[in-house]
């Protein structure tokens, strides 16, 4: 039988074929421009760990699978562990023995005053933002006209001390050092551009009209990408407290399976249950961190600002603990498939659950409103979610015109942290995390929403230093070292443990 | 296939001379001439499999490689490699040379060849050989790079003809390589999949950038050369090209392959749905 297609592949034979480069050069995509923001990002940020962490997150991520407590749970776990799985509990387990017999041999906790992130950060905005100066001026070097280059602050390089309990007042503003006086500037500034200056022989009448240029012809809408480092803030002007998290418990029914560090092997998809609801739910590993940090306690009142697609707030849910989840999310497709997944996963999920002790809410995060309200709020904000957007083109968030978006997106991240902060009883506590590797949505967005509750709100607020208990997951997972963080935890992608990346940092709200 | 054979062997490519004779000249320096007892008695120590042959055949053989231009050093280190040389008879052994000289190399850098792997005088499918050498000679272009291929990986007169070609085409297209660095290194040794793993590892490190299409030739690349990727053990290539660690490699390893699996599953699935379409 002659198929239309055959005939289509035989006409193409006689076509001369691709040859040309420009028909045979790949074209560039969201995700070719999301490596190549992060080679540059990254790279200066991470130094030599950063091809590690790429060729991790270009590769596929590992999966870890959480037991429904509502379905069969002996049988699936008897499956998991036939498989060659291990319960996260015991591991922990074991490394809380471990922990004990090592004794309390290091205890001390000498927190750094300096972080060499902070020095990093501020090069590479530099050299952003040379970079942006050169291309609009890029004839710089051929007629000897030299670019506007930052001004440098004396005393710019402030020594940001904040080791525990300190509390300064926000009297110390950073604008006050910027100021000099005019004399200063003017004998700094004495060379002046000689090819600018107007002779006074050819008349000043010219100069009356004279307007200073503010932006430049076509360009009106360009926005620099060094913007988005700005976000980043090392001067402190609100009380920091950063204390040791005292303790952490694994929760009793809490069943999470997973293999071995170098063991790459694959679960099996999920079976029904005789309860009608399915027997595990795959999620990245790195995943089930934040909701075990937030710590859980029974008969507390939880929300999950940005829920969607529910791997964590299933996990909350699965510790048997919670008197009442709000789930909130903005848009209604992924409130939808956060419905989906409990309606799959819960059982007598009508009768017992919706609506009752489960209460899905569609707003922006940044709206809600029941202040002081909640005992525990999961902030798992948007980002530029790394492994996502290397791998996937859709809904990339490094489509060139999702620009504005993108490098705005600390600020939506801030805003909603800080909304919060306000939603949280006094002495409540919540864990802000993002699958980001970048600083600035990191630590940067935590200063910042802070700074923002404290001078708005008058809110204070304690950082939790989990490290003591990240250790414990040493095992399982591979963590950025403390050092290299102020205020939370990371997990790196590493190929033998591909999970992540995930940062969270618990902050527990002043009474 | 014919047609390449025939027109290969009328094109008869001009070895350069110059290269040829300097290397002649070293060769004649020291010269043996006579198969001498103290010979036999030393292969026979290296190889105790020649033992059982009388000096009627070490005298025989010998003599038929040195009417074809092999010295005594040469001979006796052919014959320590392949004892199974003396087994034949001087017409079997003039036979295959015949074979290898067929390929063109010229005569010097044959005698290289052999020495260097006497194995290769097992051949006896003269039409085979040709094939190979006339094909690899399609995709190197010269018959001196064909030789230099031979030398680095000789196991390519047993691998199939379709399985080099995907090793080439990958490497010409995908790792966008050149022919020079091709034949200074044993990648075609290597299976395909070895060769796309090690590859698509240092792709995804971030340390091999495949040049771009209009660059210019002249330009030095910064990515490791070919040979530096292919020629080294698993180990030294993660510790010392890529500057990570094993387990990193080994997890990459399984990895990929359920990757391409996946990929190529998915793939399948897809053309089978259209098919059915049409």
């Amino acid at each position: 039988m002659l198929k239309i297609r055959n005939i289509c592949i035989l006409q193409r034979r006689w076509k001369s074929g691709k040859r040309r480069w420009n028909v045979l050069q790949h074209k560039r995509n969201n995700c070719d421009r999301a490596l190549e923001t992060f080679d540059d990002f990254y790279g200066s940020v991470y130094g030599g760990r950063w091809k590690n962490m790429r060729a991790a997150l270009l590769t596929e991520h590992k999966y870890v699978a959480m037991v429904n407590n509502f379905g069969d749970t002996e049988q699936t776990c008897s499956m998991l562990e036939l498989d060659g799985a291990i319960n996260i509990k015991s591991l922990i387990q074991l490394a809380m023995e471990r922990e004990e017999a090592g004794a309390e041999s290091n205890l001390l906790l000498n927190r750094h005053a300096h972080y060499d992130i902070d020095d990093k950060l501020e090069s590479l905005l530099r050299k952003q933002q040379e970079r942006e100066v050169a291309a609009i001026y890029p004839t710089a070097a051929d007629d000897g006209h030299v670019p506007p280059q930052q001004l440098s602050y004396d005393g710019k390089k402030k020594e940001d001390s904040h080791t525990e309990a300190q509390t300064d007042s926000g009297k110390e503003a950073p604008s006050v050092e910027f100021t000099h006086s005019l004399t200063k500037a003017l004998e700094q500034d004495v060379q002046l551009d000689e090819s600018r200056l107007v002779d006074p022989q050819f008349g000043t009448g010219g100069l009356y009209e004279y307007v200073p240029a503010s932006s430049i012809k076509g360009m009106e809408d360009w926005v620099a990408e060094s913007k988005h480092y700005k976000y980043y803030q090392t001067s402190t002007d609100f009380p920091l407290i950063i204390e040791p998290e005292a303790i952490f418990q694994y929760p009793e029914h809490l069943a999470i399976y997973t293999y071995e560090m170098g063991n790459c092997a694959e679960f099996k998809p999920p079976r029904q249950c005789l309860t009608g609801v399915l027997s595990h739910f795959l999620m990245d590993g790195a995943s089930v961190l934040p909701p075990l940090f937030l710590q859980v306690q029974p008969g507390e009142r939880v929300l999950d600002a940005c829920a969607a697609p529910g791997g964590k707030s299933l996990l909350m849910l699965q510790t048997l603990h919670l008197d009442q989840l709000v789930c909130n999310d903005v848009q209604e497709s992924r409130l939808n498939k956060l419905r989906r997944v409990m309606q799959e996963y819960l059982f007598d999920y009508k009768q017992r659950w919706a609506g009752k002790r489960l209460i899905f809410s569609q707003s922006d995060a940044r709206n809600l409103d029941e202040y002081g309200s909640y005992d525990k709020i999961l902030v798992d904000v948007p980002c530029t979610t790394d492994r996502h957007v290397l791998m996937h083109q859709d809904n990339n968030i490094f489509k060139p015109t999702r620009i504005k978006e993108r490098l705005r997106i600390p600020e939506l991240q801030a805003g909603i942290l800080a909304n919060c902060l306000r939603l949280l009883k006094p002495g409540g506590s919540l864990v802000y995390s993002t699958c980001s590797l970048s600083p600035v949505q990191n630590d940067g967005v935590v200063h910042m929403a802070l700074q923002k509750v404290f001078n708005e709100h008058g809110i204070t607020a304690r950082i939790k230093d989990l490290s003591q208990h990240t250790a414990l997951f040493s095992d399982i997972y591979r963590f950025e070292q403390p050092k290299g963080l102020k205020y939370g935890q990371m997990v790196l992608p590493y190929l033998p443990a591909n999970f992540g990346p995930m940062y969270f940092s618990k902050i527990t709200r002043n009474s | 296939m014919w047609r390449r054979v025939l027109f290969n062997a009328q094109n008869v490519q001009q070895l350069k001379n110059v290269n040829l004779r300097q290397l002649a000249a070293k060769a004649t320096a020291p010269k043996l001439l006579q198969l001498e007892q103290v010979h036999i008695d030393e292969a026979v120590k290296l190889e105790p499999a020649l033992a059982i042959y009388t000096p009627e055949i070490w005298r025989r053989a010998h003599e038929t490689f040195q009417n074809h231009g092999l010295e005594t050093m040469s001979f006796l280190r052919i014959v320590t490699g392949n004892p199974n040389v003396l087994k034949r008879t001087p017409d079997r052994i003039i036979h295959t040379l015949e074979i290898w000289r067929a390929c063109q190399f010229g005569e010097n850098l044959l005698h290289l060849l052999l020495t260097k792997y006497p194995e290769l005088l097992d051949v006896t499918d003269a039409h085979q050989l040709l094939t190979l050498s006339a094909y690899l000679k399609s995709r190197l272009s010269t018959n001196k790079n064909v030789w230099k291929v031979l030398m680095n990986s000789p196991d390519l007169m047993a691998q199939p003809e379709n399985l080099i070609e995907e090793k080439l085409t990958y490497m010409f297209e995908v790792m966008r390589i050149e022919v020079p660095e091709i034949v200074k290194s044993s990648a075609l040794s290597l299976s395909f999949e070895e060769l796309r793993c090690r590859h698509t590892f240092l792709v995804r490190l971030g340390l091999f950038k495949p040049r771009p299409l209009k660059a210019d030739p002249n330009e030095p690349t910064t990515n490791h050369r070919l040979y530096q990727i292919t020629d080294t053990s698993e180990k030294s290539f993660v510790t010392k090209i890529c500057h990570v660690t094993l387990p990193e490699y080994e997890a990459f390893k399984d990895l990929l392959a359920r990757e391409l699996e996946r990929k190529s599953r998915k793939t399948q699935v897809e053309e089978e749905f259209s098919d059915e379409e049409v």
